[in-house]
């Protein structure tokens, strides 16, 4: 009798042992499986080029957007119908943006006459105004810097590379895109194309 | 195997129709990263100190800012833990970058990651498997341009006995 007794005990000490064992791993499983989860979402997508990237605005009327600029005064593409306009989404953190600042800067006195003109938008409007001024000082920009509220984005179709360029022309088409840096030549040869195109009388009505 | 890929899809689907929701006529939007969390089992000493290496894998051909930029303005590289019971954190320890100059500013020094990078946790856990969440924030450009902050989200598993 003693000896079924211990036996019984032994049997369900083992099964636990199993069991525990059996759970033990279960658990880690779904842990593992959890982590590995997320992993496989987040793969980087392996065709990642700046070119992939691009929004597809090329032929489309530019979204309009009203937006402030560094004094706090509102500024509108509508107000620029008629001219050629360089929209340049940037960044304070973003090295290649700074880089074609200055270039724009040039190219803007050099198309004045023209009626050539650049709206600097910065993507991360919320590193402050000051720090936004002294970064767009620096590049020596004297073109209007204005403040994004977030939608203007996504109306020029997510904006997920920086530098983002869009050639407007006098008829408030984009001509050109351009994600990325480029060489200044082919930069003034994108300004050269925007204030060429509808420039047959135009400005419409 | 087959199962895991499968949840995978599945979650990307319905993230994928969760952004289209926010995009009116816009194509499906992706979430896009440029770096991948290699998801490795934690083994450690339960309640004793320990170290758990993570394990990051910058896509080729792009490089994001280490946790210590040379300049301000640069947004570093920054892991954050949520807090779970069972497992206590301390600060993470992140690798020195190497230093990285684009090619149109030579003479500007970047500190950077590219490749793998390890990122060490310490911890001190109660038996059992834990789950810990946390979310790497990071920068990334490649040689001519930048990709706006983004957000890694990792489970790690944690078993300590």
């Amino acid at each position: 009798m003693r000896r079924v007794l211990v036996l019984g005990v032994m049997v369900a000490g083992i099964a636990l042992m199993l069991w525990a064992g059996w759970h033990n791993l279960r658990e880690r499983k779904l842990a593992m499986q959890k982590a590995r989860d997320s992993q496989v979402m987040l793969i980087p997508d392996k065709g990642g080029e700046s070119a992939g990237d691009m929004p597809q605005m090329l032929g489309k009327v530019a979204p309009a957007f009203s937006l402030t600029d560094l004094e706090g005064k509102k500024v509108s593409l509508a107000d620029y119908k008629g001219r050629p306009v360089l929209v340049n989404f940037w960044a304070t953190w973003c090295g290649p943006c700074k880089v074609e600042m200055p270039w724009f800067e040039e190219f803007r006195k050099q198309y004045a006459a023209q009626g050539f003109e650049i709206l600097g938008l910065t993507d991360d409007a919320d590193a402050g105004k000051d720090l936004i001024a002294k970064v767009a000082g620096k590049a020596g920009v004297t073109y209007p810097i204005l403040l994004t509220d977030g939608k203007v984005q996504t109306t020029y179709g997510g904006l997920e590379v920086l530098p983002m360029s869009f050639y407007v022309d006098r008829n408030g088409v984009i001509v050109e895109q351009t994600a990325g840096l480029g060489s200044k030549d082919q930069i003034e040869a994108n300004i050269k194309k925007v204030i060429a195109s509808g420039s047959t009388q135009a400005g419409g009505m | 195997m087959r199962s895991m890929v499968m949840v995978g899809v599945l979650l990307g689907v319905s993230t994928a129709s969760f952004a289209q929701l926010g995009g009116l006529n816009g194509p499906a939007v992706k979430p896009k990263q440029y770096i991948a969390y290699t998801a490795e089992e934690q083994a450690v000493q339960a309640g004793k100190k320990s170290t758990i290496e993570l394990i990051f894998k910058v896509a080729e051909g792009y490089h994001v800012n280490s946790h210590t930029p040379k300049s301000e303005l640069l947004i570093p590289t920054n892991l954050t833990l949520k807090p779970v019971q069972g497992v206590t954190t301390a600060v993470p320890e992140y690798p020195a970058g190497i230093s990285y100059s684009f090619s149109f500013e030579p003479n500007e020094k970047l500190d950077v990651y590219t490749g793998t990078f390890k990122v060490k946790v310490p911890v001190v856990a109660t038996a059992g498997t834990h789950t810990v969440e946390a979310t790497l924030r990071y920068q990334a450009c490649d040689h001519a341009a930048c990709y706006p902050p983004k957000s890694l989200p990792i489970a790690i598993a944690v078993t300590a006995k």
